[in-house]
């Protein structure tokens, strides 16, 4: 299964770029290969040493996960698992069987083992959070991996084992960097290959304890990939032992586990709203740690109108299913002014950023928007201000909420601010799409 | 010795007279022939006529009858095949023999008053200066858009869209005109012109005064508003073109101006607000902003906004009750890739 993570949506500007880079370096790099062979064989061994003997002890423990659709004998997706547990437990990423458990009755899952070894295979906990879950491969019981709690250290040897875009069983060798600070859901980043296929594997240290889950790996980037530190695997591996869980209720868990998981996001930023002043206007900044803010102007610009961006997200969107992310805002502030440009012409330019459009909806999860516009008294000025909702079908209580609010009140400055709420409950929705417009305030 | 005319149209379709036979009568001679044999007094093309196939008298007060020579397809008076008909009184003048529809006029028939004609009583009048203003507010109106996204290449902008607005134009007043050449022998230039000049500055000021004045009073959007102010113009337009181009009364012209526009807009908005309610992705709250200075009314408090708010939920939750999700749509639809 590929890792298609959320936090790539923002970077595809940057990701188009790198392609087109990366093109031009794999062919530099297949002229290249035969002095780069020879070099290798100068290289010392002790490398590759360490790799095979904790390949040698894992591979009894780790098993590819297919999916297939109906009655098909060809797999619809793959990810990697791992025993942790005596009774035939394995743990894998919730992404991994996510279709499953969206489809019980149109998908089917099956075991495959480094010996070609196959059976059946049943979810029984998940936890789409962090992006989990356990499943009971039938007639294997295999010596369950160990789990290391303790996220190792920045400079800590690393290695991830998996079966990557179903080339059969794969070691990498990276680097640990530790705890990936200010992000909103709990990560390690590994310096080493994570390709698809790989979700689910273990990520181990050089005792060959688990420190993680293979999650994810920007692509086009360099070895820049993450893990689910081992710590969350624990307490899923004991819910699933108490489990009797039926497809149904895996549906409906995965439902509240969102809403809990929206609710976390808006309670972690349900704090006094902080606020940077661009231009004379004070408008929301960064929230929270996790929040990632990025802003961007023409430094020496001779245009007409001088316009600085912020652009910030909480990047916390959770993969419910293939092209469903829930559980995630952004936003973004286009602060205009300008010294050359009349009134009036000023005034057009600023319509054209007013404007909305929904994104990445799709009628299979959610529904028509709705919206209530108004001109409305904010602290020191007046603003256009427009907010629109959709109903998720999908995910029961859940909906997306799109703002747009522009300044009404000087004639060679103005802001257009742009909110996007992806599947938060309506009422916390509202409370922080409040809090969001009433902290904005003109302090010229 | 007096004679009297009596005038024997011949038609074809449509009422179009194909061939005009005069018949003289005297005091005594009050009847003429009607056949396809050329020793009729009117002869017809008709192989559905017999040789001799009526004899049509006129009385001295003018009162037309016609008697069937008993002919196999008789005559046909009113709408009616009346067979053997001896002496029938037709009161029009109108009869039809074989396939043929004849109009027979006598001096005693009461003539219609002149008709007016709508654009030669009118339309001669409109002044050549009234449509150079309005033509010339229109030319504002396009340099007025190009200026509006200046500093750029303003000049070429507004040459590029001056040129294309002529040539559409051209081809709108060019197509009335030539209506008028084929349906009234006139081109009549001017007063098209001056009826798409006109009713493009009319609407264009009023559609511009609007707008100022939803911002400067801070009215709530309103999305159909220029659907229907173009439909307005749109129908006043039709209205005179068809007034200067045909020989329609005031009512028929009335009511194709205003049919014509509504059926088009009113089936394009239906499909429009269609497809939209079913785009989970079209928000559409578009608004104009001017500059702030230009505002009379006081801004909502925030407050009361927000309390608005909470009725949002039970619409959009009625929406996606409503949506249709097995209904193929291009974002749904089957795509090749991972």
């Amino acid at each position: 299964m590929n890792s298609k993570r959320n936090h790539v949506r923002g970077r595809a500007a940057a990701l188009i770029a790198v392609a087109a880079f990366g093109v031009s370096m794999q062919i530099h790099a297949q002229t290249q290969s035969p002095q780069r062979a020879a070099q290798a064989s100068v290289l010392p061994n002790v490398v590759s040493e360490g790799a095979r003997e904790i390949l040698a002890r894992v591979r009894p423990a780790v098993i590819q996960i297919k999916g297939f659709f109906g009655s098909n004998t060809a797999q619809a997706f793959h990810g990697t698992g791992f025993a942790v547990a005596r009774d035939g437990l394995f743990m894998t990423n919730y992404h991994v069987v996510a279709q499953k458990i969206q489809y019980p009755d149109k998908f089917r899952l099956e075991y495959r083992t480094p010996e070609g070894n196959t059976g059946a295979i049943t979810v029984l906990a998940i936890d789409v959070r962090h992006d989990l879950a356990v499943v009971r491969a039938a007639g294997l019981s295999p010596q369950p991996l160990r789990l290391e709690t303790t996220v190792p250290s920045k400079g800590d040897r690393a290695y991830s084992v998996g079966f990557p875009l179903d080339v059969g069983l794969t070691i990498t060798e990276g680097v640990s960097n530790g705890r990936v600070e200010d992000s909103f859901d709990p990560r390690i980043h590994y310096s080493g290959a994570i390709n698809g296929g790989m979700s689910g594997g273990p990520a181990l240290d050089a005792a060959g304890n688990v420190i993680g889950v293979n999650v994810s790996g920007y692509r086009f980037e360099q070895l820049v990939s993450f893990l689910v530190p081992a710590m969350h695997a624990q307490f899923l591996i004991e819910k699933a032992r108490a489990s009797r869980a039926t497809d149904e209720a895996l549906t409906k868990e995965v439902q509240a586990q969102m809403r809990a998981h929206a609710a976390e996001l808006l309670g972690a930023v349900s704090g006094a709203m902080p606020t940077q002043i661009i231009s004379g206007y004070a408008l929301p900044a960064k929230l929270a740690p996790f929040v990632d803010c990025n802003a961007s102007a023409d430094p020496d610009s001779e245009q007409p109108v001088q316009m600085v961006t912020i652009g910030c997200a909480a990047k916390a969107g959770l993969y419910v299913e293939h092209g469903l992310y829930s559980g995630d805002f952004r936003f973004a502030h286009y602060v205009l002014s300008t010294t050359k440009l009349d009134a009036w012409r000023f005034a057009h330019r600023l319509s054209a950023l007013s404007g909305a459009a929904g994104e990445h909806g799709n009628r299979k999860y959610v529904g028509p928007f709705t919206c209530e516009n108004s001109t409305i008294q904010l602290k020191g000025f007046d603003a256009s201000a427009l907010v629109c909702t959709r109903s998720h079908r999908k995910l029961e209580g859940l909906y997306d909420i799109t703002v747009r609010v522009t300044s009404l009140n000087e004639l060679h400055r103005g802001f257009a601010s742009h909110l996007d709420m992806y599947g938060v409950a309506f009422d916390d929705g509202m409370r922080f799409v409040r809090r969001y417009i009433e902290s904005m305030e003109w302090k010229p | 010795m007096t004679t009297e005319i009596v005038i024997v149209d011949i038609l074809g379709g449509h009422g179009r007279v194909l061939c005009r036979e005069r018949v003289t009568l005297s005091a005594e001679q009050r009847r003429f022939t009607i056949g396809r044999s050329v020793e009729a007094d009117v002869t017809l093309d008709d192989p559905y006529a017999a040789a001799l196939h009526a004899v049509v008298e006129i009385a001295p007060d003018g009162t037309i009858t016609v008697s069937d020579q008993g002919t196999a397809n008789a005559i046909i008076v009113g709408g009616h095949r009346h067979r053997g008909a001896q002496s029938l009184v037709v009161l029009d003048g109108l009869l039809q023999i074989g396939r043929t529809p004849l109009r027979i006029r006598t001096t005693q028939q009461a003539l219609a008053p002149e008709k007016a004609d709508y654009a030669a009583v009118n339309g001669a009048s409109v002044p050549v200066g009234l449509v150079i203003v309005c033509a010339a507010i229109c030319g504002f109106f396009v340099a007025y858009l190009g200026w509006l996204l200046a500093p750029r290449d303003t000049a070429s902008i507004i040459v590029t869209s001056m040129l294309s607005a002529s040539i559409a134009a051209g081809v709108w007043v060019g197509g009335w005109a030539l209506l008028s050449r084929i349906l009234l022998g006139e081109w009549r230039w001017v007063q098209h012109a001056a009826v798409l000049f006109g009713v493009t500055a009319v609407l264009l000021i009023v559609s511009l005064l609007l707008n100022l004045g939803w911002f400067v009073f801070t009215l709530p959007a309103w999305g159909a508003r220029e659907v229907i102010e173009i439909a307005l113009a749109l129908a006043v337009a039709l209205y005179w073109h068809l007034m200067h181009a045909s020989n329609l009364t005031h009512r028929r012209a009335a009511v194709i101006a205003i049919l014509l526009p509504a059926i088009g807009f009113g089936a394009g908005g239906w499909v429009q607000s269609r497809t939209q309610a079913r785009d989970v992705n079209h928000i559409g709250t578009v608004e104009t902003i001017y500059p702030p200075g230009l505002r009379v009314r006081a801004a909502e408090p925030s407050e009361r906004y927000f309390n608005r708010l909470s009725a949002l939920k039970a619409i959009a939750d009625r929406k996606r009750a409503a949506i249709r999700a097995d209904e193929e749509n291009d974002a749904a639809a089957p795509t090749i890739g991972e």
